[in-house]
């Protein structure tokens, strides 16, 4: 039978490896306070941005930043994205049921999350809720549905 | 939904792996189904019907709460 469309499995290994590297270096590169000791200066284009704090927006201009993590995010997210939608090692429809339902769920579960942070975080700390928030629903639906997957094949280890 | 495909399954002297692979689905699937916790595609049902060589109704069966 025809499925939707997934990556092929044979990304799986490489893709679930440059996420989870790059995932961590991100989550580090946030935690930490010397920052600016990993800063890459490069020119970047801004479609909108700001020239300060306070200062007024701008549109389709230059300008000069560290670009640690807009390279991670590339790697975090496309790498993110074909780990959790490439075909399992063996792909079926009871696989594709349970991939339905760990989405459904990453994406209650991280809109819960969500709405806590905005309901009761407030002032600049609130940046980080929108930050976790970038990647959290494939966070939460890649956890989720490998718990499920793991949990299928070993319940199913042993023939009746 | 009951089904009786581990009856069916023993008919035919099939293990769990041999019907798994000539339904094209893992053999954790066929688990699965067989405890009754997974509910097939019509396309599965309707593989399983042709190769036991009888109609879905006889495998697959309306419980109350369906």
């Amino acid at each position: 039978m025809k499925t939707n469309f997934l990556f092929p499995y044979k990304l799986k290994m490489l893709s679930g490896i440059l996420f989870s590297i790059s995932f961590i270096l991100l989550a580090l590169l946030y935690s930490v306070s010397e920052y600016s000791d990993f800063e890459i200066k490069a020119k970047v284009f801004a479609i909108l941005g700001d020239t300060g704090l306070l200062g007024d927006n701008e549109s389709f201009f230059w300008l000069e930043t560290s670009v640690t993590d807009e390279l991670l995010m590339l790697f975090v997210i496309p790498f993110g994205i074909i780990f959790a939608f490439s075909k399992e090692k063996h792909e079926d429809e009871m696989v594709a049921a349970m991939r339905l339902n760990s989405l459904a769920w990453a994406t209650i579960i991280n809109y819960v999350i969500i709405l806590l942070g905005y309901l009761f975080v407030y002032g600049i700390v609130f940046l980080n809720v929108l930050m976790v928030a970038m990647i959290s629903q494939l966070l939460i639906f890649i956890v989720l549905f490998r718990y499920r997957i793991y949990r299928f094949y070993k319940t199913a280890a042993h023939e009746e | 939904m009951k089904n009786n495909i581990k009856v069916q399954r023993a008919i035919y002297n099939l293990t769990q792996q041999e019907l798994a692979e000539k339904t094209g689905v893992s053999r954790q699937t066929i688990n699965a189904l067989e405890a009754g916790k997974y509910v097939p595609s019509t396309v599965l049902a309707l593989k399983l019907s042709k190769l036991f060589e009888k109609p879905v109704n006889e495998i697959f069966e309306l419980e109350k709460e369906d």
